[in-house]
C-alpha cells in the first residue's frame, strides 16, 4: 500500500518511487489496486458536506465579547496600577521623603493633599464594582479599620494647643497616607502582603 | 487536490472587505465569516471527530479562535485556508482530549458491526467511522483536504513518516472492509 500511495501521490521522497512506477505499469493486479485507490479517494472527496443543526455563532459571540471585556478590564486595571505607582512615587518620593524643607503647616497640607489624592485614585478605580478574593477583602477591612482609628485620633488632636496640634496632625495624616497607599496597593494590584 | 467548497459564496473582493472589517472586531463581519464557512468547518470536524457533539464543539472553538485571532491572519493564503487550518488543529486537539475516553486504535480491530458475512460491502462512511481516530484524521486531511504529510505530522506533533504510515494503514483497512469495490473504467 505504501508503494501504491507513493505512485498515486508521485511522492518524490520515496526512494523506490521509480521502481514502483515501473512495477505498477507492468503488473495487472497492482494496476487494479491503484484504480481502486483512486476511486476510493474520489469517493471520499465526494462525500456530502454536513451542516450544523443550529447556528452556533451567538454562543461564540457571547464568549468572545465576554473575554474581550475581561481583557479590557485587566488593561484598565494595569493603567491604574501604573498611575497609582507614579502618583505614589511623586507623593512619597518627593514630598514625604524630604519633609525638613517645609514648615509644619506646609507638611500638614502636603500630607492632607496626598491622602486626598490617594482617596480620589481609589474612588476612580471603584473597588465596589470589582470582585476581590477573601484574603484581599480581609486586608481591606483591616486597613479601613486602621484608617478609621487614625481619623478618630485626628478629631482628638483638633483639641490640642496649636503648636502641638499641627505636629500631631502631621504625624497622623502621614500615617493616614501610608494606610491609603496600602489600601490602593491591595485594591489595585491585589498585593497579598502589606506591611502595616 | 484541495476540495472546492460550494458554500464559499464570497468573491475574493467581498472576502477581503469582510476580513478587513472582521479584523477591526466588527461582529457583523465575523458573523458573515461564520455563515460562509461554518458548513466547511463543521463538515471537516464531523469527518475527523466521530460525534456531532464533538463536531459542534470544534465548530465553536474554531470560530471563537477566529474572532480573537483574526488580527494575526496576514492575508497570505485564502481566508478559508486559514480558518480551515484553525479547524483542523481544533479537531485534532479534540481527538487528543478524547483519547483516554475512547477506544482509539481499537475500533478498526472490532468485528464488523453488520455481521461477518456482510463484511464484503461496507458503506464508505461506516468504514471511515471504524478507522482509528488518528488514521481517519490522516486520510481526511491528506486525501480530501489536501494537506501534505509534513503539515499533518506537524499538526499532530509527529513526523511526516508517521502520517504516511497512518495513511497506508488506513487504506489497507478501507480496502479490506470495502471489499472488491466495482472498478468503473
Ligand atoms: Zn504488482
Amino acid at each position: 500500500m505504501e508503494q501504491l500511495l507513493a505512485v498515486r501521490d508521485d511522492d518524490r521522497s520515496e526512494p523506490e518511487l521509480a521502481g514502483a512506477h515501473s512495477h505498477v505499469a507492468s503488473c495487472e493486479a497492482c494496476q487494479g489496486e491503484l484504480d481502486r485507490l483512486h476511486q476510493r479517494t474520489a469517493r471520499l472527496r465526494a462525500l456530502p458536506t454536513m451542516a450544523p443543526a443550529r447556528n452556533h455563532f451567538p454562543a461564540v459571540r457571547t464568549r468572545w465579547q465576554w473575554e474581550r471585556n475581561q481583557r479590557r478590564i485587566r488593561m484598565v486595571s494595569g493603567m491604574f496600577t501604573a498611575a497609582a505607582a507614579a502618583l505614589l512615587l511623586s507623593l512619597v518620593g518627593r514630598d514625604l521623603m524630604n519633609p525638613p524643607r517645609l514648615d509644619a503647616e506646609q507638611q500638614l497640607q502636603t500630607a492632607i493633599d496626598a491622602s486626598q489624592q490617594l482617596e480620589a485614585t481609589l474612588h476612580a478605580w471603584d473597588p465596589a464594582q470589582r470582585v476581590v478574593d477573601g484574603r484581599t477583602a480581609r486586608l481591606v477591612v483591616v486597613i479601613e479599620d486602621r484608617i478609621a482609628q487614625v481619623d478618630g485620633r485626628l478629631q482628638d488632636a483638633a483639641r490640642l494647643e496649636h503648636a502641638e496640634r499641627v505636629q500631631r496632625q502631621v504625624e497622623l495624616w502621614r500615617e493616614r497616607v501610608g494606610l491609603m497607599n496600602a489600601l490602593v496597593d491591595v485594591h489595585v494590584t491585589q498585593v497579598s502582603n502589606v506591611d502595616l | 487536490m484541495t476540495r472546492v467548497l460550494t458554500m464559499d459564496v464570497l468573491s475574493p473582493t467581498e472576502a477581503d472587505a469582510v476580513v478587513a472589517r472582521a479584523r477591526l472586531g466588527d461582529p457583523v463581519a465575523l458573523e458573515a465569516l461564520y455563515r460562509t464557512y461554518s458548513t466547511g468547518v463543521y463538515s471537516l470536524a464531523r469527518r475527523i471527530c466521530r460525534t456531532t457533539e464533538d463536531a459542534e464543539d470544534v465548530l465553536q472553538e474554531t470560530f471563537f479562535e477566529v474572532c480573537r485571532s483574526i488580527r494575526t491572519y496576514r492575508g497570505d493564503g485564502s481566508i478559508w485556508g486559514w480558518i480551515r487550518s484553525v479547524a483542523s488543529s481544533k479537531a485534532l486537539m479534540r481527538l487528543r482530549r478524547n483519547k483516554y475516553r475512547a477506544t482509539d486504535e481499537l475500533n478498526d480491530e472490532l468485528a464488523p458491526a453488520r455481521g461477518a458475512s456482510t463484511a464484503l460491502r461496507m458503506d464508505l462512511e461506516a468504514a471511515l467511522d471504524r478507522l482509528s481516530d488518528t488514521a481517519r484524521a490522516v486520510v481526511w486531511l491528506h486525501d480530501v483536504e489536501g494537506y501534505t504529510h509534513e503539515e499533518i505530522g506537524t499538526q499532530m506533533g509527529r513526523t511526516a513518516s508517521f502520517s504516511k504510515s497512518q495513511l497506508a494503514r488506513a487504506h489497507q483497512r478501507l480496502r479490506g472492509w470495502l471489499g472488491d469495490e466495482a472498478v468503473v473504467a
